[in-house]
């Protein structure tokens, strides 16, 4: 049945199928059948069939992405194959999107592994907005899209690399070491898809270009980014760029007994129009939790366990993440315990949940701290060889993510609604996806 | 031949990439090239949409997305040059038609080259950075016909010559002109407002310059606003038919200065037409137009408002000093009415009920009411009037309409304690005379009073009005204890209480036998129910009826005085009596006494008594006699006593004397008050305090502040600081 005019024969490489036309229109009109349909190109009516010199296997695949929004993959296409198939009819997105639905912690499968080729611990793995990640080993970062596949890797004069940031899917932020007498290091933004520096930030002292570590880095919405600097000479503190001029707007200088530009992480707080920034144990030997507000240089809050008695010396906080919608910042120790620090009162103290003190009895043989993530409500923190999720005003633990492969997870990253988790050995990180949601 | 076969050996560099056609590049580029031709020379239907993007995707795959990109941008540019030759060439009308079909030819062209290049868009272009197809055809439109050397400016001078036109009254093609400028909106904001609205506003701006010179030269200020106000429609509509709707607060803003700002204050004093003769002929429709139109420009509404202002000033001032127009005093008020009618309907349905209008409207009638001092008295006088006879037949609703509008006047006094005197006294009279017209009304104006300044202003009011009723029960219950005086005279008696009613003093008088024996027995029933009071006759407030046959039996009922009546009854048992046996009989003072007999005895028709010598005045040595000849239409006969209306001379200096003396101990009062709270203060600041809070009531004078101040340290509640003579201090 149906309307004869709605449907439409295609040869694609030699293979006939019928489709019809609304079927090709949820492709989109920046697509190749959004353009092979349009009335411009249609002058004359076609003769029999329409030849379109393709595979036709991926197609036929792609075709039912088409009629059922689901992407089925039969185990004889290559996934590249298809991907470059997607590609020329302009279907990588509808791709993309069909291959994992929205992030969910309790609802995470293991969805890939991939190995690399890096030496040594790897430092960070950052989540990129569309699906793709970077992972930072030592000097080099290496940049992987959505479809796991490698681009060029990108370095800043091979310095040793503090931290990665993703400003969108096309740009990375670089942080690493300076050194010393060359100006070399510091901070640079790249291409993601061909891996060029694009753009090397400067810090100012005093109207004077001076070389600088970078450490930890940050992003607003504003367009700014933030990362702790180290110079030379003591100016050590929290530099801002402007994303969009490169030039740096601001610079908030650390004040004698407190630490700012060695920071291990800085966070920017949408509600409180702050940044946090922490330092912990082990980088300094006591731990820094502080909120600046750059509108009038003063740090509005500000936490740490100096002076603390000893008999806690075994919580030490490994580290922290502001959480606004709970107006705390929730810390954890090398236990995994969490505890929470109320952002309403100044001056206050650790509440600590001790859940386990189980694991100390079955510590690896190397361990890696904790680190905590937070995504829309559900809390993340790793320890050793897996990733717990918290839910609930009372964070309460609702799943587990474990994968005994490749030793503990040094460093994860979620984004794009994707986790990615690094691991300490085999240069090996798995990513975590949640399936497309049922059928029914 | 040896030579050359020995270079065929030689070893190759290992090529990365094995393009099978080293020719493949320009081959593929040229089938390419020739589509985009035959797409310009709208001759596509020959065309594959299939194999041209599967050619131009081959391409980017084998790296040369530079040689497409390049590729294309040099043959589109090479397109709209001759398109640009082409719009050149036409003549006249035909050019922004030209322009027109070339850029739809051009749009429709570049879709579809868009979509051949689609994957170099979204791969290549999207990691080079450059522009993607689209923008980038639009870039080149723009750069080879728009700012082409022959066609930018003879674009924007069609443009604005077809605007011209339009303003002068040439019907132009309105959607080419749309189409032309939604061309430069698609170029981008920045075009759009460089290349044509900039300029345009410019030429806007120069147009209505040398027009509105010419409107105000010609016409008076109602026309010229009307033109002015068709002007500004005339280009709004404009915006919507075909310009940008961003343009629209630009263009009027240019309207709106030219014709409007510029000539604000030549319009508004303009001679015979302007704001002044608006006003004064209730020409609600002009000044309307007026109000919208300068309420769009900077002070334009605090222009006209402050000629509104300044010529009600003026008004009011005229109509408060000029002595001709203040003898009346009811209509002196309820001119101030009117006035105020008249604003008010021009400020409600002209000016939009504007609030800064309004408060311009009250601060002037503030400013010119009080000129006059005796503005208080003449508005008692005015309530007194609508009181007493003037609500007569007039609905209940009216009538709180005219006691509304009495308010607002009140409102404006500075003196509202002398109003509030006089008030007391008019409404004394009216109550004790039984002139009321409506009890209704007198509460109602009470409470607007009470709602207005409070409790204490009214309370003695109120006393009034009690005492007024506790009498007519007191009344009653005399009679009832004393049966036997149904028969004869009837003695209506009303007690007021000291202090609630306008003091005046008692002038007593020889009652006639018959009625003082009534008023002892009145007080001794009234001692005799209520203990530790005191009576007095307030002879000089009362009335009485009495019957009278004259000589020829004729029959009246005279409505007199109690003085009045004392005299006429001496005649019961005399004759002829002489001014002073009258005097000596009544021992009424001369001044009441001769104000007495002149009503009896000279006024026309109500004359009972004669005099001799007949003349106006009376005189020591006169003698009265009945007058038998007396006669009347009426059976009852209302003997007036020659009353002031308004104020002698000498009473309303000693009205103000009492209401000074009456306003000494609320000066004192809000100086303890204040003082109590603040315990030192210095002079100045008192002054201010002491004004602010008594502000309701009147404006204190600063002197007699000063004067209270001085009093109240020699009865020791304050004392000067020792060191700073300035500041007072409160002693508890």
């Amino acid at each position: 049945m149906g309307n004869s005019k709605d449907r439409i024969k295609l040869n694609v490489g030699g293979r006939i199928f019928e489709t019809t036309s609304t079927t090709l229109a949820n492709a989109g009109r920046d697509s190749f059948f959004g353009a092979l349909f349009d009335d411009e190109w249609n002058l004359s009516p076609p003769k029999e069939d329409l030849f379109i010199d393709r595979n036709p296997d991926c197609f036929a695949v792609l075709l039912d992405l088409l009629r059922t929004g689901d992407l089925n993959v039969p185990a004889n296409i290559p996934e590249r194959l298809l991907h470059r198939e997607a590609s020329f009819y302009g279907l990588l997105h509808h791709v993309r999107t069909s291959k994992w639905g929205p992030f969910d912690g309790n609802r995470l499968r293991l969805s890939d592994s991939v190995k690399g080729i890096a030496p040594g611990d790897g430092t960070a793995v950052r989540a990129g907005p569309d699906g793709g990640c970077c992972v930072a080993h030592g000097s080099v970062v290496h940049v992987f899209d959505w479809m796991l596949e490698e681009h060029c890797p990108i370095n800043l004069d091979y310095q040793r690399v503090n931290d990665v940031g993703w400003i969108d899917s096309d740009n990375i932020v670089l942080s690493a070491c300076e050194k010393l007498g060359r100006g070399d290091g510091g901070m640079g933004l790249f291409s993601s898809s061909t891996g060029d520096l694009r753009y090397k930030f400067q810090v100012c002292h005093e109207n004077q270009v001076k070389s600088y570590t970078a450490g930890a880095l940050s992003f607003n919405q504003d367009y700014k980014i933030f990362s702790s600097c180290k110079g030379r000479s003591n100016e050590y503190g929290i530099g801002v760029w402007d994303q969009i001029t490169g030039k740096q707007t601001d610079f908030f200088y650390e004040s004698p007994g407190w630490s700012l530009g060695d920071a291990d992480k800085l966070q920017w707080l949408n509600g409180m129009n702050c940044l946090l920034v922490a330092t912990l144990f082990p980088r300094k030997d006591n731990c820094y939790i502080s909120l600046l507000d750059f509108r009038d240089k003063n740090m509005v809050w500000s936490w740490s366990d100096i002076g603390s008695p000893m008999a806690i010396d075994e919580k030490r906080v490994r580290d922290a993440i502001a959480m606004e919608d709970s107006n705390s910042i929730c810390v954890v120790n090398e236990f995994e315990d969490l505890g929470f620090i109320d952002l309403r009162m100044y001056g206050g103290s650790v509440r600590w949940s001790s859940r386990s003190r189980l694991m100390k009895s079955k510590m690896p043989d190397e361990p890696c701290y904790p680190k905590l993530a937070l995504h829309e409500g559900q809390l993340f923190s790793s320890m050793n060889d897996s990733i717990s999720v918290f839910c609930g005003p009372d964070w309460v633990l609702t799943s587990r993510l474990r994968r005994s492969y490749g030793g503990s997870i040094c460093d994860f990253s979620i984004g794009g609604d994707r986790l990615f988790a690094l691991h300490s050995e085999e240069n090996v990180f798995d990513v975590w996806e949640t399936p497309p949601s049922p059928i029914i | 031949m040896s030579n050359q076969k020995k270079r065929n050996f030689q070893i190759e560099a290992f090529k990365h990439r094995v393009v099978v056609d080293p020719k493949y590049a320009d081959k593929t580029w040229q089938i390419l090239e020739r589509a985009i031709h035959q797409i310009y020379n709208q001759d596509a239907s020959g065309l594959s949409f299939e194999e041209l993007y599967r050619n131009a995707y081959n391409m980017v795959l084998h790296k040369f997305g530079e040689k497409l990109y390049t590729g294309f941008i040099a043959t589109m540019t090479g397109h709209l040059k001759e398109k640009a030759k082409m719009v050149e060439s036409a003549q006249g009308g035909a050019f922004l038609e030209e322009l027109n079909n070339k850029w739809n030819e051009h749009n429709k062209a570049l879709e579809m080259i868009r979509d051949i290049l689609m994957y170099m868009d979204r791969t290549y272009i999207e990691s080079s950075k450059k522009p993607h197809v689209h923008p980038m055809g639009l870039i080149l439109w723009k750069d080879n016909v728009v700012h082409s050397p022959k066609i930018d400016k003879r674009l924007l001078n069609t443009l604005l010559d077809l605007v011209h036109k339009e303003r002068v009254g040439e019907v132009i093609d309105r959607g080419l002109v749309r189409n032309v400028t939604k061309m430069f909106m698609d170029l981008g904001e920045a075009v759009y407002q460089e290349d044509f609205e900039k300029p345009f506003l410019e030429a806007s701006s120069e147009f209505y310059k040398v027009e509105s010179q010419q409107f105000i030269q010609a016409c008076d200020c109602g026309d010229y606003l009307k033109k002015a106000e068709k002007r500004l429609t005339e280009e709004i509509d404009r915006v919507g038919h075909y310009l940008d709707g961003k343009s629209e607060a630009k263009i009027t803003s240019v309207v709106e200065r030219e014709m409007i700002a510029n000539h604000m204050h030549r319009l508004v004093h303009m001679e015979n037409s302007g704001l002044v003769n608006m006003l004064l002929n209730d020409n609600y429709e002009d000044l309307g137009r007026m109000y919208n139109l300068f309420r769009r420009v900077t002070n334009g509404l605090a222009t006209v408002r402050d000629v509104m202002t300044s010529h009600l000033r003026e008004m009011g001032k005229q109509l408060v000093t000029d002595p001709e127009k203040s003898k009346d005093p009811v209509e002196f008020v309820q001119r101030l009415l009117d006035e105020r009618d008249k604003y008010d309907k021009i400020i409600t349905t002209a000016f939009g009920n504007d609030k800064t209008f309004q408060n311009a409207l009250n601060s002037s009638f503030e400013y010119f009411i009080n000129l006059n001092a005796r503005s208080p008295e003449f508005i008692s006088l005015f309530v007194d009037d609508k009181l007493r006879k003037g609500l007569k037949g007039i609905a209940d609703v009216d009538v709180e309409v005219i006691l509304d509008k009495v308010m607002m006047l009140f409102r404006y006094l500075q003196e509202k304690d002398v109003f509030e005197k006089y008030y007391k006294q008019h409404v004394a009279k009216r109550l004790l005379s039984g002139k009321t017209v409506s009890d209704d009304a007198e509460r109602s104006l009470i409470v607007k009073l009470k709602t207005e300044c409070g409790y204490q202003f009214t309370s003695k009011l109120e006393g009034m009005f009690t005492d007024m009723k506790t009498s007519e029960d007191t009344m009653r219950g005399f009679y009832n204890s004393h049966p036997e005086l149904s028969e004869g005279p009837t003695l209506i008696v009303q007690v007021l209480t000291t202090g609630s009613w306008p003091t005046q003093p008692a002038v007593l008088c020889n009652l006639p036998a018959e009625v003082s024996v009534l008023c002892e027995k009145f007080r001794s029933y009234y001692l005799g129910t209520h203990t530790g009071r005191r009576l007095s006759w307030q002879t000089n407030m009362g009335t009485a009826d009495i019957k009278a046959v004259f000589g020829k039996g004729q029959k009246h009922e005279l409505n007199v005085s109690t003085f009045q009546m004392c005299v006429l009854m001496l005649f019961n048992n005399s004759d002829r009596l002489s001014y002073k046996e009258i005097e000596q009989a009544t021992e009424i003072p001369a001044p009441e006494l001769k104000r007495c007999l002149q009503s009896l005895a000279c006024v026309k028709g109500k004359n009972v008594i004669k005099k001799e010598p007949m003349s106006k005045d009376i005189g020591e040595d006169d003698l009265f006699v009945v007058n038998d000849k007396f006669t009347s239409k009426f059976y009852k006969v209302k003997i007036g006593t020659v009353v002031a209306q308004k104020e002698t001379e000498p009473e309303k200096q000693e009205t103000r004397q009492r209401v000074e003396e009456d306003r000494k101990p609320q000066i004192e009062a809000a100086i303890v008050r204040i003082m109590k709270s603040r315990k030192i203060l210095d002079h100045n600041n008192i002054i201010a305090e002491v004004t602010k809070q008594l502000q309701p009531r009147f404006l204190a004078n600063p002197t007699e502040i000063k004067k209270r101040i001085e009093s109240l340290i020699e009865r020791d509640f304050l004392e000067r600081d020792n060191t700073d003579r300035k500041l007072y201090r409160y002693l508890a």
